[in-house]
């Protein structure tokens, strides 16, 4: 098990240092420079851009920029720095990756309290009424787009004259410290982005354990238990589910990543205060390091978050070992 | 109470009110409407994105400018009635018979937001180790560089005593005293480590007040201080309790004890966020005021404000002197052919449709509200008429030589182009559509390219164009634009040509035509012409030509347009799209 999971974690810097050429390579093909926008300044002339490019390195090539940035991860664990913000890219990263952990956790939380039971639910009742209506709404969830139920809820609250319209918190609550009514109004605003990004979640999810445990329920071995004379709700939720499950163990660890890149355009329109937006202008902006440091963490969360649902499966299935 | 407590009362009340009477500056806008208001509250409006940092002079950004310009004051102000300088941190100032020598009296009895005194160090610190220094990024050592004689030199700031500066310029330069308008003055006592002065490196300057930094540390002279910030959420400003400005009637401004700044990028979600009453304030662009204005008349609680530009960017189209087809090229070249097309471009309709009625005919290409410049070309423009087009085009014998409805240019070479746009905003978007059409209703064939907005002065720069739309701000003196309108100068980008072959080198004067030449030269003198009249004179002839050769088709002036809750008061908007150029510290809640 230790060797496999030592060769697993080998096996992911050749991966990463691939990954971090192509998205340098696909950065520096963009158009333009991270100096065009200020080129109709009055104060912005030739002999500024010189200095600009000069003190943030992009007078040296392309390779030279990358190797150099690649050294200061190896050598100190330094991701280069904002060239906005003018600060190390790990502190504008941080700032950010609270707020994004912790709506991504309540979301897919949400999403799968909601969509596992669903899922069993609409399965014991195949073909049924409630299962073509679960259907149906499952299928307009997985088709309609985050940022559209988003900005559907926002018109929603406003026509209601709400004013949790985007964002966490209300502006006297912005940096305040924790209280009960700072705690309430929180909660007021987190229902819109959990419902907007959980709900294609829920569908999907749904969908994936309706139609794993039809089929485990169509298995010899559930078939055997219930001729023995097990009692079928026993048979469903101690044998039947616990198998139907597993696939859905994979699928949770190859959303680690949406954590980042899934939800930025919701991000932006509910105007959270996560790592998406943060991509998002970085790339418009030219701003490289953040951008690329971004892109590097994502790919190295689908990448941990494929090992862990293998090691979780592994754990709860005893079919499969690793050694 | 015993005498003697009375009469010492009294004389402090009269020292305190000599103190207040030496440092306070009245002004009230009668005139925009503004009355006295009454002091408290606060009030929350809009940021488009996190600022970068809190020292203005690290990074060129609206988000950090709009912070400033509540934090920090200018030595010379803008009225913003009549657009004249008023006295700021300066008091008031002289200038030498010969131009060159200035002489700023500064207001006495300032301090910084932590108590320390204003003085005129502080003004010669920010300019000789800040603004002039090359390795600022948002710094402007360049300006402070004159060429005399071919010969480099600087210019110069002196602190004779604490209230007064001098400043020194190797030659007369007409437009100097509205250039300082735009610096902010920084405190010499919390940036001194930063600077070479200090002896830190030149480039550490820009490391000043990154957004993680204490909000204490930031200190100005300005209305509002700097109190909180939360990352990427909001910016909190509270109230300078000892700020030099009061009303006429003497109560201290700012009215306001605080303002919010809730960091809301996007559009949708600021509109959402102003609907539902989170921001009291919010500029717009034309395109969205219908609904506004129906909101408003439904009895929303908020009112749209519209006011005519002097700042602002009125979107000109440009055609490439020097495009990659030779054929092309040629015919771009010729005013006759531009003059054509001028004819095709229907700018009612733009200001109808896209802008809805918010916007004018444009200056060629100065602000039309700018009375001190502005020279009413509209009868020398050639205003829609698309006869009259294909008229002037088959003059040209641009006619259509193969029956495909297109016209050539020659046997082999069809009248077709690229058009260059910035397909992010619907602004744009709709301009380009509007003349594609009209173009093709002549039988020039128009193809659109949409890029970023922020790419399209890049792109125009790169000469990597045919056509293009473009957007160049207008400033209150046609001299602090010369970089864009004189043939040659680094933003001169439909004629490229005319640029020096080496940065700071003569420009290439073989390429100018006649009138760019004349243009060329009107530029140079009116750096050091000191007499108002006959300069301004000049740069009427510079925009006569511009409308006669018409080197780019300016399409419309958009105007300022902004919706503001009912509970806001003395808001003025008149300026610019930068809510720092509104006078903030009159607003208050009603």
């Amino acid at each position: 098990m230790l060797v496999y999971l030592i060769r697993r974690i080998l096996v992911m810097i050749p991966t990463l240092l691939l990954v971090s050429v192509i998205c340098f390579a696909v950065i520096q093909l963009q158009p333009g420079s991270f100096a065009d926008r200020y080129l109709e300044d009055p104060r912005f002339t030739a002999e500024t851009v010189e200095r600009l490019n000069a003190q943030l390195g992009l007078d040296k090539t392309p390779v030279e920029q990358y190797l150099i940035w690649l050294r200061g991860i190896v050598t100190r664990l330094d991701f280069g720095f904002s060239f906005f913000a003018n600060r190390p890219v790990s502190g504008i990263i941080g700032e950010r990756l609270v707020w994004t952990v912790v709506i991504a956790g309540i979301t897919l939380g949400f999403a799968w309290l909601v969509a596992v039971p669903l899922g069993i639910f609409v399965a014991l009742r195949k073909n049924g009424f409630t299962d073509a209506v679960a259907s149906f709404v499952g299928y307009i969830g997985l088709a309609v787009p985050d940022f559209l139920v988003a900005l559907l809820l926002i018109a929603l609250v406003l026509a209601y004259g709400g004013t949790n319209v985007g964002g966490l918190f209300s502006a006297q609550y912005l940096g305040a410290p924790w209280s009960w009514g700072k705690f309430l109004d929180f909660l007021n605003h987190l229902w819109i982005p959990v419902l907007a990004i959980g709900t294609g979640g829920i569908a999907q999810i749904m969908r994936q354990m309706r139609a794993n445990l039809l089929d485990v329920l169509g298995a010899d071995y559930v078939r055997t238990a219930k001729a023995k004379g097990l009692h079928p709700r026993r048979v469903t939720y101690r044998h039947a589910v616990r198998t139907a499950i597993n696939p859905l163990v994979s699928m949770a660890g190859l959303q680690l990543p949406e954590l980042i890149n899934g939800t930025i355009i919701a991000s932006i329109v509910l105007n959270l205060p996560t790592i998406g937006p943060l991509l998002y202008t970085s790339l418009l902006n030219k701003d490289q390091y953040v951008a690329m440091t971004l892109l590097l963490f994502a790919s190295l969360l689908l990448m941990v978050g494929n090992l862990l649902a293998d090691l979780a499966l592994a754990w709860v299935d005893p079919r499969i070992r690793y050694g | 109470m015993s005498r003697r407590i009375l009469a010492l009362l009294l004389v402090a009340a009269l020292a305190l009110s000599a103190v207040g009477l030496a440092q306070t500056k009245t002004v009230d806008y009668p005139g925009l409407g503004m009355v006295a208001g009454n002091p408290g509250g606060t009030l929350t409006l809009a940021l488009g994105d996190t600022p970068p940092r809190f020292f203005y002079y690290g990074e060129i950004s609206a988000i950090s400018q709009a912070l400033t310009m509540q934090m920090f004051d200018t030595l010379i102000d803008l009225d913003l009635e009549t657009y004249e300088l008023v006295p700021g941190l300066a008091r008031d100032w002289s200038v030498s018979d010969d131009g060159t020598v200035i002489t700023l009296h500064l207001r006495e009895g300032v301090a910084w937001h932590d108590g320390t005194p204003f003085t005129a160090d502080d003004v010669v610190f920010t300019f000789e180790q800040i603004v002039m220094n090359p390795e600022a990024r948002a710094g402007d050592a360049a300006s402070f560089i004159f060429t005399v004689d071919g010969e480099q030199r600087r210019v110069e700031f002196a602190a004779p005593d604490a209230n007064t500066v001098v400043i020194t310029l190797p030659a007369p330069s007409a437009a100097f005293l509205l250039f300082l308008r735009s610096f902010y003055i920084m405190p010499k006592h919390k940036l001194l480590p930063f600077s070479v002065e200090g002896g830190a490196q030149p480039a550490d300057i820009n490391d000043a007040w990154p957004t993680d930094v204490d909000p204490s540390e930031v200190v100005g002279t300005g209305a509002f201080r700097l109190s909180e910030y939360v990352s990427g959420q909001v910016v909190r400003l509270v109230k300078n309790w000892n700020y030099w400005r009061a009303d006429e009637a003497g109560t201290p401004l700012p009215y306001l004890d605080g303002l919010t700044y809730l960091i809301v990028p996007g559009t949708d979600a600021q509109v959402a966020q102003f609907l539902a009453g989170n921001l009291d304030q919010l500029n717009i662009s034309g395109g969205q005021f219908p609904d506004f204005k129906s909101r408003e008349l439904a009895g929303a609680g908020f009112s749209v404000v519209a006011a005519r530009a002097l700042f602002g960017s009125p979107p000109h189209l440009a055609f490439n002197f020097d495009a990659s087809d030779p054929e092309l090229a040629e015919v771009f070249s010729d005013h006759e052919f531009r003059q054509a097309m001028e004819y095709a471009v229907d700018r009612m309709r733009v200001i109808d449709d896209v802008y809805n009625g918010l916007a004018e005919i444009p200056g060629t290409p100065t602000a039309p509200v700018n009375g001190a410049f502005y020279e009413d070309t509209t009868d020398l423009m050639r205003m829609y008429d698309l006869e009259a087009a294909a008229a002037a085009l088959d003059a040209l014998g641009l006619v259509d030589t193969n029956g495909n409805g297109v016209r050539n240019v020659s046997a082999t070479r069809e009248l077709e182009f690229t058009l260059t746009y910035g397909n992010d905003s619907a602004t744009w978007t709709d301009i380009a559509t509007i003349i594609q059409n009209d173009f093709a209703e002549i039988g020039v064939e128009v193809n659109l390219q949409g890029i970023q907005s922020s790419q399209l002065l890049g792109t125009g720069l790169s000469g990597d164009y045919e056509a293009i739309l473009v957007a160049l701000g207008n400033l209150p003196d046609p001299e602090l634009r010369k970089p864009i309108w004189q043939p040659g100068g680094s933003l001169y980008y439909w004629h490229r040509s005319t640029q020096p072959a080496e940065q700071g080198e003569r420009p290439n004067f073989d390429a100018m035509e006649d009138w760019e030449l004349r243009i060329y030269e009107i530029f140079e003198t009116g750096t050091t012409n000191m007499d108002a009249e006959s300069r301004a004179e000049n740069y009427r002839e510079w925009q006569r030509l511009n409308a006669e050769y018409v080197p780019v088709i300016m399409i419309a002036k958009p105007g300022n347009v902004a919706a503001v809750y009912d509970h806001v008061g003395n808001y003025v908007y008149n300026l610019g799209v930068i809510p720092g150029y509104n006078p903030v510290p009159h607003y208050f809640r009603k």
